[in-house]
């Protein structure tokens, strides 16, 4: 996570990843401008930065996890929030795994949700895109720890 | 160890919890939100989404300004309450007891007890389901001085219950999940079991809280915020008489006895005389409940300048008459209910008071009663969820003689005599119905001029009815007088009584560790409806309200103010009842005419 998002931060926001894959190429990358969008059809909303990366990685693949972290993943929060992913390798360490229908999920989590685009809006130079929700997991060993929010980075 | 997320709830993406509130129109419209967040950087802006069946939601597009304000882990039962607080209840600020504040220069009303606000202005409004987004600017970002050093709130403590000792409750959960005994319990109770269908996340939202649009409109249809209501039952202690104050109650049978008692214990600065017509009955009463004096005639009374206020226990068909001569006199008026045989002789004496610039008020007790009170404020905070249905049944076997005998003095039957009670309830309790049609059993009592039965159902625009069964022609048995049934609950008040029964929709801990009994009908035998009762006690001594209506009645006049329940209301009782009389000789529904539009045609005569 880039420091101006923690500096510029307007209220505390929990924290997450969005992992994203296309052609070959993969990143995970913090974010904290996430929330939900509606019951039905259930749907979250992210919002991402136009120059970066993940950006160009979900509008390839139409598709994306989001993993909730928890407090205890404030080193991993700041490594993926760090630096760019064409330059950095983010992924490994994460103890990625494959999910259903070509999903990554990470070792360690709150939980992680896979999504699919549904509608993007830009913001100036932020997409917020909103996204289907198409299946989670619930990481039950963790079930009692908290969010990890911007104001524990 | 992972487990498939079963709704978007178990995605924990709902976070940080805050008061989302807008300005709409005289009320500060507000809803506990968890799903908010910053959604660029420059300028600075954020997402909320309300629910589209949520009052909040129009608030924020008609005002186009909100304000975030993110609570405090202090604040948790606040949040709880927040969360439970009836969806269409108007004044949900008063309700929880909220202060808010508009004093930021940005004409939005803020919480000042909270960690943060975020003043906001809408941009763009997306339609995206059963929810909208809403992308606003954040015009200023204030920490409040005196939360500062504490946590946000985080919604999954909201939702976790309320467990005694919090760390130790978690730690069981953590072992149990930890040791595989969540699995294994999860499969010996036949859930979980291996090779089942695969998890629905969007299907399984749905079903447990999402809206496609067919439901949202039926929804819509009745309105998002309940404004059917106009009367709000007064607060436990309503005034104190400051000095002596003579009264005369007029009308000696045996409920003008009840009322020489009630104003004697009312307070001991009260001088009680008595008037009637009998000098023997009128004599004896005075001894017998120690009044200073008497007089023989309302005429002579009304000219009595020993007391200043007249308590009118008469025949129906006397109330006006006797009220406009005592108004005429200056003097202060309680007069039984109902007001009045006819919406005119009701105009003209509550024009007679305003002219004379005394108190007039009609003696209500279900407007004072404890258990309206209480169950209005349980409704208000969400206890049964939407009230669909209000049900009341009273009455006894009561055989009548004299004028209550009398159709014409009378102005009716049961329904007149006892329908201006539950019209009271119905009123504080539900609103203000719209249509109203009435049928009835046979006349058992053919000595009785009016109805000795009347079934009644009133309908309101904003989704709820009520059924009144007043009977005097038979028992009325062992049973709640007045019901109150919603999606969450319902709600069961006993004439008389010291309490009221609430039966939650969720399951209680009896029922709840029954239901998981094996065989499953050994669970159902062993249950009863009453482990579902939560039996809430009542404070007050004075359970009927009567002590509390005539204490209010002689503190209005000291205070030199309107009487609480004003007698437009008991007008306006008396126009529901009239229009109920209508449905029963008409067979069909009968448009009752929206509050204080009758007055305003009675005034203009």
């Amino acid at each position: 996570m880039r420091s101006e998002y923690l500096s510029r931060s307007v209220a505390p926001c929990p924290v997450g990843l969005v992992i994203t894959a296309a052609g070959g190429r993969r990143n995970a990358m913090t974010v904290s401008f996430f929330s939900e969008v509606a019951h039905h059809p259930a749907a979250l909303w992210v919002s991402v930065a136009r120059m970066s990366y993940t950006h160009e990685l979900i509008r390839e693949s139409g598709v994306f996890s989001l993993a909730v972290l928890h407090d205890g993943q404030k080193e991993l929060a700041m490594r993926c929030g760090t630096g760019s992913g064409r330059a950095l390798d983010r992924w490994s360490g994460l103890g990625m795994q494959a999910g259903p229908e070509g999903f990554w999920y990470p070792a360690e989590a709150l939980t992680v949700t896979s999504c699919r685009v549904r509608s993007e809006t830009v913001l100036e130079d932020h997409t917020v895109f909103v996204a289907d929700l198409l299946a989670g997991e619930v990481y039950a060993n963790r079930a009692n720890r908290r969010h990890l929010l911007t104001v524990d980075l | 160890m992972t487990e498939p997320a079963r709704t978007i709830w178990d995605t924990k993406i709902q976070a940080v919890c805050a008061v989302v509130a807008a300005q709409d129109g005289e009320d500060v419209e507000l809803w506990m939100c968890a799903n908010f967040g910053q959604v660029s950087l420059d300028p600075p802006r954020i997402i909320v989404n309300p629910n589209r069946l949520y009052p909040i939601e129009g608030a924020v597009r008609r005002a186009g300004r909100f304000s975030i304000n993110v609570l405090p882990e202090s604040e948790l039962e606040s949040a709880r309450r927040m969360t439970e607080v009836r969806r269409r209840s108007p004044r949900k600020a008063a309700v929880l007891g909220l202060q808010f504040s508009d004093d930021a220069g940005h004409g939005i009303p803020y919480l000042p007890r909270c960690l943060q606000t975020l003043f906001c202005e809408t941009e763009q409004i997306l339609d995206t389901g059963d929810h909208t987004v809403m992308i606003a600017r954040v015009l200023e970002s204030r920490t409040h001085a005196q939360r500062v050093g504490e946590r946000p709130l985080l919604y999954p403590r909201v939702t976790r219950g309320t467990a005694r000792y919090p760390w130790l409750s978690a730690v069981v959960r953590q072992a149990v999940v930890r040791s595989g005994a969540k699995e294994k319990l999860k499969r010996a109770l036949g859930r979980g079991r291996a090779g089942e269908a695969p998890v629905d996340l969007a299907g399984e939202t749905y079903r447990q809280g999402g809206q496609t649009e067919k439901e949202i409109a039926e929804i819509v249809r009745h309105g998002l915020s309940d404004q059917g209501r106009v009367l709000e039952p007064p607060s436990r202690a309503t005034g104190m008489l400051r000095r002596r104050i003579g009264v005369c109650v007029v009308g000696l049978g045996q409920w003008g006895s009840f009322h020489c008692r009630l104003f004697r214990e009312a307070n001991p600065l009260v001088d009680l005389y008595v008037c009637g017509r009998d000098p023997a009955r009128v004599a004896q009463v005075a001894r017998r409940t120690g009044a200073k004096g008497f007089v023989i005639g309302l005429e002579k009374a009304v000219e009595d300048s020993r007391f200043e206020a007249m308590s009118l226990v008469l025949p129906h068909h006397l109330h006006a008459g006797a009220a406009l001569l005592a108004l005429a006199h200056g003097k202060h008026v309680m007069v039984e209910k109902p007001i009045a045989t006819s919406l005119e002789d009701a105009d003209t004496m509550i024009l007679a008071a305003r002219k004379a610039g005394v108190v007039l008020r009609i003696a209500e007790d279900m407007h004072f009663r404890p258990a309206v009170r209480e169950a209005a404020a349980a409704i208000a905070r969400g206890d049964v969820g939407e009230p669909l249905y209000f049900t009341a049944h009273g009455g006894g076997m009561v055989k009548l003689q004299g004028w209550k005998a009398d159709a014409e003095r009378m102005g009716g039957g049961v329904l007149m005599d006892l329908g201006v009670h539950y019209v009271r309830a119905m009123r504080l309790l539900m609103g203000e119905p719209d249509h109203v049609q009435a049928n009835r059993a046979m006349q058992v009592d053919t000595r009785m001029g009016g109805e000795d039965s009347v079934h009644a159902t009133f309908s309101s625009r904003y989704g709820w009815q009520a059924h009144f069964l007043l009977s005097w022609a038979g028992p009325r048995g062992h049973s709640p007088d007045m019901i109150i049934s919603g999606e969450r609950g319902v709600i069961h008040l006993w004439p008389g009584a010291g309490f009221y029964d609430w039966y939650p929709a969720a399951p209680r801990p009896i029922p709840r560790a029954l239901s998981y009994l094996r065989p499953g009908w050994l669970g159902e035998k062993l249950t009863r409806p009453e482990m579902q009762r939560v039996r809430r006690r009542i404070a007050d001594e004075d359970k009927l309200g009567y002590h509390l209506e005539v204490r209010e009645f002689l503190a209005a006049i000291t205070e030199q103010r309107e009487a609480v329940s004003a007698p437009e209301h008991a007008r306006r009782d008396l126009e529901i009842v009239l229009c109920g009389y209508e449905a029963l000789r008409s067979g069909h529904w009968t448009e009752i005419p929206k509050f204080g539009a009758g007055y305003a045609r009675g005034a203009a005569k």
